[in-house]
């Protein structure tokens, strides 16, 4: 019998041993198919950037049409509301100092005048800078709203001869809905997290259950034994990303623009890297309660932080931007956004492919390195 | 393959400072069980795991089946059979997809795979069991189903560490009986055990004490050079005071009680029983009866843990 025919047959009874233990061990089926969609359901509602019902305090001291529809199109955009009651600059800045509203929008007299002349005319907006994510947006979207109302000014009645444009537009996702930022991202934290816990767990079972030591006991090799104990949960994986994607899709209407072999390609070498991780510290700590930690505390932060998940790469400070490359998170994010958003395929995400893949060669080599075939 | 199956020189293993196994020389014939004795932590189990190429030797060398346990564990690993102490097979999976995954760990495929199975589960008797989880099946079954485990790839030695315990006597029996036919049919048997009884079964034994192996022959060997002279088994009743009465006799070799009544080993002098019988009457005994028994091998155990250093060392001991 030829030494690769062997080989094949022991990674074969390996694969299939492990995957009679997942058809019988219900914890594992669930960790593996049902914690991701209600982590993908829970993160995508409940983290969320897009901030609506901004109160702006608006201060009409014009008391024009023109003013009039400014302030009408603050109160029926989404976004923002109008603090009411409101009668001079005075009282708009004491309702944003009080907190009740977080921008304050003061039209000053003479402002429909002004714009009848033709001059430019000034609208005044005050921003709470103490929240810089709550600033940023309020300021986008009070500007956006105040220059589409300029629109509006002809049809009403209003002379205007000097219209205001703001030419802004957001490229695949115009509607700026951070579900799209955030769901890419999730799938690549959740999928890490699992796949890590899957392997970390399966050796470390082993070891603990007294098995590992009737398995050294055989002739099978310690690559049969990684590559065997990988396989079933490659396949749980790939159910669970198909699952995370379509849950995306359905729920949050997240795109597929791109190509999807390039998609499947990337996902089949993150798994692989992120269960090779998992055989990695199973191998090393041979302990379910301690490699379960370790799994988590090493799938998770990296995921979470430096991935581009939450925090642009570009915002990290240097030391931390190079780290990430080391986080296979990062690239598969990257890959994620770039074939659901931005319609790539193999030709645009070549880096990251490379990069996942590397990941995987070198956990799936540390592993079977650093598993010892005997007890000692 | 002729001569011998297992062959050990010098074999030590240390874990820091502590000889779990201390300079270990002895060989096993092909076709022979050979028992291996020792209370509980004098290296039954490191010698065993260092000959199946599980623990790395400190010192010293073995070859089981003509292949190194320090140079060649794979090649050792193919040659044998082992069944470890604590039950390590796949409890959430049946029988039957046990021995398929060791079958084919082995490189066992299709219908050898299944003609194997069906042999080694007709030897010890559990055809019903195959589609059973093992977690449900009791002790002295499960113990059954592991020897079919290291049977699976036809080994010529098979290592058994500590088969029966916990198991109840009549299993323990059945196991026995399964390991002398192994022997008969001429596989190599390597078994270690606590139980005396288990080990007259035994072509030879080992004997270890705290990791050296202080004796190894036969049992009959065994006990005529650890516990020479007569044993005689005394009856009777008052004989625990009485017994101090034999102490200052020269010709008596050791007193220790058993069960009921005593175990008194004498000189060929005193080998009928009379002047036995007379001093402990004289010393206040009642009813008095003395029979020629053999000595057991419990006996030569507690000779060995007395006197590790040797038989020639041990001085007559008289314990009431």
């Amino acid at each position: 019998m030829t030494a690769l025919r062997l080989f094949v047959m022991r990674v074969y009874a390996m694969a299939f041993k492990e995957a009679l233990h997942v058809r019988r061990d219900v914890q594992t089926m669930i960790m593996a198919l049902v914690m991701p969609l209600i982590l993908l359901l829970l993160f995508g509602f409940g983290v969320s950037f897009d901030l609506d019902h901004l109160a702006v305090a608006v201060a009409d001291e014009d008391h024009t049409p023109a003013s009039r529809l400014v302030t009408d199109a603050i109160a029926n955009s989404s976004d923002l509301r109008v603090v009411d009651g409101l009668e001079s600059a005075r009282d708009a800045e004491r309702a944003f100092h009080r907190g009740d509203a977080v921008a304050a929008l003061i039209i000053p007299r003479g402002f429909a005048a002004a714009l009848a002349r033709g001059q430019a005319a000034d609208v005044q907006l005050l921003v709470a800078g103490s929240d810089g994510l709550t600033a940023t947006q309020v300021l986008a979207k009070a500007e956006t709203v105040v220059a589409a109302s300029a629109a509006r000014f002809a049809p009403a009645g209003v002379r205007v001869s000097a219209p205001v444009t703001v030419a802004s537009y957001i490229r695949y996702n115009p509607e700026g809905r951070s579900a799209l930022m955030i769901v890419p991202g999730l799938v690549a934290y959740i999928l890490a997290m699992i796949a890590v816990l899957l392997t970390a767990l399966a050796v470390a079972r082993e070891w603990e259950r007294g098995s590992m030591e009737q398995l050294f006991c055989t002739p099978v090799g310690r690559l049969e034994i990684v590559i065997g104990k990988l396989l079933p949960y490659l396949v749980l994986g790939g159910l669970a990303v198909l699952l995370v994607l379509a849950a995306g899709a359905w729920v949050f209407d997240v795109p597929f623009r791109g190509n999807l072999w390039t998609l499947g390609l990337a996902s089949v070498l993150f798994l692989i890297g992120m269960l090779g991780q998992g055989l990695v510290i199973s191998v090393i700590t041979r302990n379910q309660m301690v490699a379960t930690q370790a799994g988590l505390l090493s799938s998770m932060l990296p995921s979470m932080l430096l991935s581009g998940f939450l925090f642009p790469i570009d915002n990290l400070p240097p030391p931390l931007r190079l780290v990430s490359n080391l986080v296979p998170a990062r690239h598969f994010i990257a890959a994620l956004r770039g074939v659901l958003l931005r319609g790539n395929g193999f030709a645009e995400l070549t880096t990251e492919l490379l990069a996942l893949a590397a990941f995987a060669g070198a956990m799936l080599t540390i592993a079977a390195l650093r598993f010892r075939r005997r007890l000692d | 393959m002729s001569g011998d199956a297992i062959d050990v020189s010098g074999l030590s293993k240390h874990f820091g400072a502590f000889r779990a196994v201390d300079d270990v020389s002895f060989h096993v014939e092909s076709g022979e069980i050979f028992g291996y004795l020792g209370a509980n932590g004098a290296g039954k189990s490191t010698t065993i795991r260092m000959l199946c190429g599980l623990l790395a030797p400190t010192a010293g060398d073995a070859t089981v089946a003509g292949h190194s346990v320090a140079r060649d564990p794979l090649g050792v690993r193919r040659a044998i059979g082992y069944m470890s102490q604590k039950f390590s097979l796949y409890i959430d999976l049946t029988v039957e997809d046990n021995l398929a995954f060791f079958g084919g760990a082995y490189g066992l495929s299709g219908r050898r795979l299944r003609s194997r199975m069906d042999e080694v589960l007709t030897l010890v008797d559990l055809r019903d069991a195959r589609g059973t989880t093992t977690a449900d099946l009791p002790g002295g079954i499960r113990q059954r189903v592991a020897l079919a485990n290291a049977l699976l790839h036809a080994p010529q030695i098979v290592f058994l560490d500590e088969p029966t315990a916990g198991v109840d006597p009549a299993s323990r029996r059945a196991f026995w009986r399964l390991i002398r036919r192994l022997a008969h049919d001429g596989t190599t048997v390597f078994v270690t055990t606590h139980y005396m009884d288990e080990a007259e079964y035994c072509a030879r034994i080992g004997l270890m004490v705290a990791g050296r192996l202080v004796a190894l022959d036969t049992p009959s060997a065994l006990k005529s050079l650890w516990v020479p002279g007569t044993m005689l088994a005394v009856h009777g009743t008052g004989l625990s005071s009485a017994a101090a009465a034999l102490a200052g006799v020269s010709a008596v070799r050791a007193v220790e009680p058993f069960g009921a009544g005593l175990h008194v080993r004498v000189d060929p002098a005193l080998a009928d029983g009379r002047e036995v019988t007379r001093l402990l009457a004289a010393a206040g005994a009642r009813e008095v009866s003395v029979v020629v028994t053999e000595a057991s091998l419990e006996d030569v155990f507690l000779a060995a843990v007395a006197t590790p250093e040797g038989p020639a060392a041990a001085p007559a001991q008289v314990s009431p």
